[in-house]
């Protein structure tokens, strides 16, 4: 048995960091110094393997194919058709890469913060990022649900005793809330699984075989039923919407990123809430195309009133990180967006959304801890001037705050771009007549969140890091002497001399906060100037995960709006019927053809 | 010669940017040196710039001789990368295990393959813009070299300013609208950078995020007309392409589509896209109601001030209407809405100048007012008025990078005062500074032969064609008409109808298709009226009435300018020598570094104008650009003609404006007792700048931050209150269920585990087959 087999290669790199955690836990008697170079270690092999195994996966991917699928059978006998099943795909290759890349920032950002009970801390980090790979690899609904509610207790614990004053309260409310909305998403889960199992006869829960089953007999949709479908979608949404977290199921998202440590929220903003929208991907909208559609308008609204929502809650903050974290409810809020509009277009953007938001929220969230570590605040208010003693600081997060207001070159643009587009695509030519007018204004409005977007973060920028350098309360003799009234003449401070010379940058980058960084920076340029290259791969997954909910919006839409060429002439020579006429039958031939994936 | 041409264009862009990178990366080391690598970049780019304004030049060749007749359109690309494709939603794009499922209607809405390549054009508009921008920063790149000199902050300023004329050429030379956006943001973003480049001081870093935030609501504008334009015409693209599977895709500004006469689409979509690439213009370019941030940018060093706000980056909103013109024909009620908007800002500016006194903000406001008078020559939309404009952006670069270059030398001399009572009679103590800053105001007043008079003349020339549409000749016939309806046979119309969003890519020539979307689209044409174009409730405005009216307010903008223009020269270089304290005693004329720049842009200043009007070759090159190639810009081209009339009005306003100035300060002490005092409220009025921060406080930043603090409320009192509410509700179910509330996460977990376990229990027995 080759152990370099795609599939062992992908078990091994998820096996790395337990491994990982097993040695610092053994270091920990040699102090913090060990056990930290020996979770760096972790995370860099680690990084290593998941960077060698994505680049062995990209060709297979790309054609749509799932790679490195492993399948241990379980329990394989009789009706029961239960295995441990492995595997990478469009959709999850960029998460699983992003898990194994922030798992590195996670540690770095760590380095000096976390000096009590380090064992723990970075044993539970590994344990956390083994989980977070899991979670992407899983292609089995019992691994998947396994996975996801693995990842809930490291954090819990980490918050729980590594967090700031009120972590307890922060730690159960997070565990609890996400709780609460992954054993509903498990009902739905187990559901579908029964419902598949008695039309098929074989208990099953591999996600594709479910898929191809539930396209074969789909969920019934009707009254009839019990609107069973309509249930499932209910119960699977509780749980994401939780993780994404969709607004109104938000609250959680701040108080734990203020309490969590830096490394936590690395890995709570970069990578946990995607798992959420990749819910949505890999289970709602490919297993309940009905209920998607139905509920498409309804979700692409709640991702507006996110967008905006956030934007706004972010405006009126003090705190920081707390304004970061905000600023994530919004920016997930495009996500929610791009996938509720089920245009391709769309859909890609809001994955590669995914990737974008998880990476400039990281180096966001780094950046915070960073300026916590150094002035022992995190208000705006007492924070000024960064930018003289701090220069490369002030530029990390003036890129990483341009890469979050989507200013193009950066990768937030890309996706934020692709889902507003796609949004006016589905508005101007996918929606019934009826619908077009609200869906336009939902359209709009996102783009009006572009502008508040821009508003909150250069506010909190101007803030924290222009202006007069000031000390704040609390910083015991760490900055240099105040320099709050330097250049503060009016007119007369045209002119020269009055740069940041006065106050020397003591305060700056350390060699580990640039490990933490610098990669995230080099992604943030690269998906900004070739988002191609990350496009592409997941292009083919991501229309397959789509079609059927597409199909169904079609069908409820009533096939063709009013006034919409675009889409005619479209199907001008993919479908014979004439477009206008063509009402799709309430059973869609789409879902038939799925009868013959295996 | 299209492949090497090519090649070269590559490197306008990319020098630079290496600069901006070399600088970034060695400028602690280089010191005092620091300048180095931008200025060798910019430089290198100024040259290959150059190159390609001459090689376009002999491409467009001996075709000078009469504007009148089309010339052959002259564009080279370049395409580098691709940047992301998305291709459509019908089979072969799907993985091989869904090939032969058929796609429900509705499914495969894209409009063909949103495929943006990052590609590069060079035509004639292109490479003047080129030549303006790299010529215009080497010089301003130059002069910082003396002008920042002590600055700590150098090696971040070039980098910068290297960053800014990168991203200014690829705006410029992107054939994209996509691409446009980009750089459209990314000159935002450097001029963000620059604005606030001494961030210690909390004006600077104010200015630098209102700026940005300004034009972030033009942006706003840009990305939905960049959706529209999508789904309109399938593509974004300016240029033809062919993609991989041989699809011949039309772009919007492309050869093919500018020739075919119903190529764009006018009525309400149409005038929405021009009025949203009007307001994306608005917020580049300072035009009201956008144009808030312009003079608070002047908190920036003076040089990023004379480059990027007054010489090129706000002139990116002229650039992107002309690029546009075909769009804009069709709709004439959004063209004269650009006129409107640029004439009203060039009069509200001109005013609010005439009492600042502060150099700067007299500059800026004039600047403004400049880019209003270029919007209102675009507005006409007839080839006098895009190449006006255009002539107008040129010499206007020169002049006012001069007055600004010039601003800042008496900024440096002065010990970085800028109040113009504070200091007088300069002339004495800086002479080359006062002589070209007089030939710069001289040029900007329009006083002949200066630059500034030809351009001036020229566009209120294409306003005055419009205001008196009888008055020019049998060739003006169509100057007010719309393109579509004209010229078209009875066929020809039948077959193509008024053709609202139809995507170009899905546009194939062949008449089974056509015929196919005249039968889909035909309910929303009717047959007997298609060759009328949609009209939409603003097209009324434009009728000559409102042109004459326009053509007086530029009128009037021009006396106003020589006012403030020579108020500000007398105020500050005539009169008694007086000197601030914080100068010391070192005011003295500038070290060489600023004035040689000073002297070039001044000989520019002086001659552009004479030479390039009475060649007509600027106008006759930028008739190749494929965009005013369009036939309906066309039919507007009129024999190059000097206007006496027009000519003699705009000298006398100017002439009367220098006499009022003079009468009020030529000789006197500037802190004397201003004009303004017999203005009586208007003088507080302008002085105010007609409250519009005042306005926008109360209407919108205030509202809005309530909003916030009324939305964060709600979020922790409602919101996580109801959340907390329902996490409460277990703890009043009794001491029995108490003892559970252990705390013990585990057990927590357990529960759940066995909860779900009885209720899949159940579902199992329920589903049993």
């Amino acid at each position: 048995m080759n152990p370099f087999s795609p599939a062992n290669h992908l078990i091994l790199v998820i096996l790395t960091p337990l491994v990982g955690a097993l040695a610092a836990w053994l270091l920990g008697s040699r102090g913090v110094s060990a056990v930290r170079q020996s979770a760096a270690v972790t995370t860099l092999i680690t990084l290593t393997g998941a960077v060698l195994l994505i680049l062995r996966a990209l060709p297979e991917v790309s054609a749509g194919h799932a790679f490195a699928v492993s399948e241990g059978p379980w329990l394989v006998d009789g009706p029961f058709d239960i295995r441990f099943s492995l595997g990478l795909d469009g959709l999850s290759i960029w998460l699983f890469g992003l898990s194994a890349l922030l798992s590195v920032t996670a540690v770095m950002v760590s380095w000096e913060a976390i000096k009590e009970k380090p064992v723990g801390f970075y044993a539970l980090l590994l344990i956390l990022e083994s989980a977070m790979l899991g979670v992407f690899a899983a292609r089995d609904v019992i691994l998947f649900y396994v996975f996801f509610e693995f990842t809930l207790v490291p954090l819990f614990f980490l918050i729980g005793i590594w967090g700031h004053d009120d972590r307890r309260r922060a730690a159960v409310k997070f565990f609890i809330y996400t709780l609460a909305g992954s054993v509903l998403a498990f009902l739905g889960l187990l559901t579908i699984v029964l419902w598949s199992a008695s039309h098929t006869g074989m208990l099953s829960f591999d996600i594709a075989k479910l898929t191809a089953g539930l396209a074969a007999h789909p969920l019934p949709m009707d009254a009839r039923g019990g609107w069973l479908q309509w249930w499932v979608f209910l119960a699977l949404f509780a749980g994401f919407a939780v993780k994404v977290p969709i607004v109104p199921f938000h609250t959680w998202l701040p108080l734990a990123h203020v309490e969590a440590p830096t490394g936590g929220s690395v890995d709570l903003a970069g990578v946990l809430l995607k798992i959420g929208i990749y819910g949505f991907l890999r289970f709602s909208l490919p297993m309940l195309p009905e209920a998607t559609a139905a509920a498409a308008p309804w979700m692409l609204g709640l991702g507006v009133v996110g967008i905006l929502y956030g934007a706004l809650v972010a405006l009126a903050q003090s705190d920081l990180k707390r304004l970061i974290a905000y600023s994530s409810v919004s920016h997930m809020g495009y996500c929610v967006m791009g996938i509720a509009a089920l245009e391709p277009v769309a859909v890609e953007g809001a994955t590669l959304q995914l990737i974008n938001h998880g990476l400039s929220a990281a180096g966001l969230f780094a950046l915070v801890g960073m300026i916590y570590e150094r002035y022992h605040t995190r208000s705006i208010a007492n924070l000024g001037g960064i930018a003289a003693r701090a220069p490369w600081l002030a530029f990390m997060f003036i890129l990483f705050t341009f890469s979050s207001i989507g200013l193009p070159g950066l990768n937030g643009f890309v996706g934020e771009f692709m889902v507003l587009l796609g949004s006016f695509q589905r508005a101007w030519s996918g929606v019934a007549f009826e619908w077009r007018t609200s869906y336009l204004t939902m359209a709009v409005a996102a783009v009006v969140g572009v502008v508040l977007g821009a508003w909150y973060m250069l506010w909190a920028v101007e803030r924290v890091f222009f202006g007069a350098s000031r000390q704040p309360p609390g910083d015991h003799g760490h900055a240099p002497p105040s320099t709050a009234d330097h250049g503060a003449g009016g007119d007369d401070s045209h002119g020269h001399g009055h740069g940041p010379a006065a106050a020397e940058p003591t305060d700056d980058l350390r060699w580990y906060e640039w490990v933490a960084l610098a990669p995230l920076a080099l992604f943030v340029l690269w998906i900004g100037l070739f988002p191609a290259t990350f496009l592409a791969p997941s292009a083919a997954a991501v229309r397959t995960a789509m079609a059927p909910g597409a199909a169904a919006f079609a069908a409820r839409m009533g096939a063709v709006p009013d006034g919409s060429p675009v889409t005619q002439t479209a199907q001008a020579d993919a479908a014979p019927t004439l477009p206008g006429t063509a009402i799709v039958p309430s059973d869609p031939p789409l879902t038939a053809g799925f009868e013959r994936i295996p | 010669m299209q492949s090497s041409a090519a090649n070269l264009l590559v490197l306008v862009p990319l020098l630079p940017l290496l600069g901006a990178v070399c600088t970034v990366l060695l400028g602690r080391r280089l010191g005092p040196r620091a300048h180095v690598p931008a200025v060798a970049g910019i430089g290198a780019a100024a040259a290959v710039a150059l190159l390609l304004l001459l090689g376009t030049a002999n491409q467009v060749g001996g075709r000078h001789a009469d504007p009148t007749h089309p010339v052959e359109p002259v564009e080279m690309i370049s395409t580098l990368w691709q940047w992301a494709t998305v291709g459509d939603a019908r089979s072969g794009d799907l993985p091989a295990a869904e090939a032969g499922v058929p796609i429900a209607p509705g499914t495969a809405v894209s409009g063909g393959t949103f495929s943006i390549p990052v590609a590069l054009r060079l035509d004639p508009l292109t490479a003047t813009l080129l030549m303006v921008i790299t010529g215009v920063g080497l010089l301003v790149a130059i002069y910082s070299i003396g002008y920042m000199h002590d600055d700590p902050g150098y090696p971040r300023f070039f980098a910068l300013v290297a960053m800014f004329v990168f991203s200014m050429s690829m705006l410029v030379a992107a054939s994209n609208f996509l691409l446009v956006y980009v750089f459209w943001e990314a000159v935002g973003a450097c001029s963000y950078l620059l604005i606030g480049f001494w961030y210690t001081k909390p004006e600077a870093a104010r200015a630098a995020k209102k700026a940005f935030l300004v034009n972030r609501v033009g942006d706003f504008g840009l990305a939905i007309a960049v959706f529209l334009l999508w789904m309109t015409y399938g593509t974004l693209n300016f240029h033809d392409t062919r993609l991989a599977d041989g699809t011949f895709v039309e772009g919007i500004l492309g050869q093919t589509r500018i020739a075919d006469e119903a190529g764009y689409v006018a009525g309400a979509v149409g005038t929405a896209i021009c009025l949203l690439m009007l307001l994306a213009a608005c917020g580049k370019s300072a035009q009201m109601p956008l144009h808030v941030w312009l003079p608070d940018a002047m908190e920036g060093p003076t040089p990023a001030s004379a480059l990027i706000h007054a010489a090129t980056m706000v002139t990116a909103g002229i650039y992107l209407i002309t690029r546009s013109a075909p769009l804009f024909m069709g709709c004439p009620g959004a063209l004269t809405m650009v006129s409107i908007v640029g004439a009203t800002t060039a009069l509200v500016a001109a005013l609010i100048a005439t009492v600042q006194n502060d150099l700067k903000r007299v500059l800026a406001y004039s600047t403004i007012s400049q880019l209003g008078y270029m919007f209102v020559a675009l507005g006409t939309g007839t080839m006098l008025g895009f190449t006006a404009a255009i002539f107008h952006l040129v010499t206007h670069a020169f002049f006012k990078a001069l007055l600004f270059l010039g601003a800042g030398s008496v900024m440096h001399a002065m010990g970085g005062v800028i109040d113009m009572r504070r200091f007088g009679g300069l002339r004495h103590v800086m002479p080359i500074t006062a002589t070209t800053f007089l030939i710069g105001a001289c040029a900007l007043a329009g006083v002949p032969p200066f630059a500034g008079f030809f351009s001036k003349d020229e566009v209120l020339a294409s306003l005055h064609a419009k205001a008196h549409p009888d008055a020019h000749g049998s060739d003006h016939g169509e100057a007010g008409g719309t393109p579509s309806g004209t010229g078209i046979d009875a066929g020809g119309v039948a077959d193509r109808g008024v053709r609202p969003f139809r995507p170009a890519s899905m546009t194939s020539r062949s008449s089974a298709l056509a015929s196919r979307a005249i039968g889909t689209t035909g309910t929303l044409s009717t047959t007997d009226h298609a060759s009328t174009p949609e009209k939409v409730g603003l097209d009324a405005l434009d009728h000559p009435s409102t042109w004459r009216l326009l053509f007086w307010m530029s009128l009037l903008t021009a006396g106003l300018t020589a006012f403030y223009t020579f108020r500000a020269v007398f105020m500050t270089f005539t009169g008694p020598v007086r000197i601030p304290k914080e100068a010391g005693h070192h005011a003295h004329e500038s070290p060489p570094a600023m004035t040689n720049p000073l002297l070039v842009l001044a000989a520019l200043s002086a001659l552009s104008g004479l030479v390039l009007f009475f060649t007509n070759a600027l106008a006759n090159f930028l008739a190749a650009t494929p965009s005013l190639n369009a036939p309906a810009v066309l039919a507007t081209a009129v024999k190059h003609a000097f206007h006496p009339d027009i000519a003699i009005q705009g000298t006398l306003a100017a002439a009367i404006g220098i006499a009022v100035a003079a009468i009020g300060h030529l000789g006197r002490r500037s802190d004397s007792p201003q004009m303004e005092r017999y203005l009586g409220p208007l003088g507080a009025l302008f002085a105010n700048k007609f409250y519009f921060d005042q306005i926008y406080a109360a209407l919108i930043v205030k509202p809005l931050e309530a909003l916030a603090l009324v939305t964060a409320f709600f979020d922790r009192a409602i919101v996580d209150g109801t959340v907390d509410a329902i996490g409460q509700v277990p703890l009043a179910w009794g001491s029995a269920i108490r003892r559970m509330q252990s705390g013990l996460v585990q057990r927590y977990a357990l529960a759940g585990v066995v909860g779900v376990l009885a209720i899949v229990l159940a579902l199992a027995w329920q589903l049993r087959p």
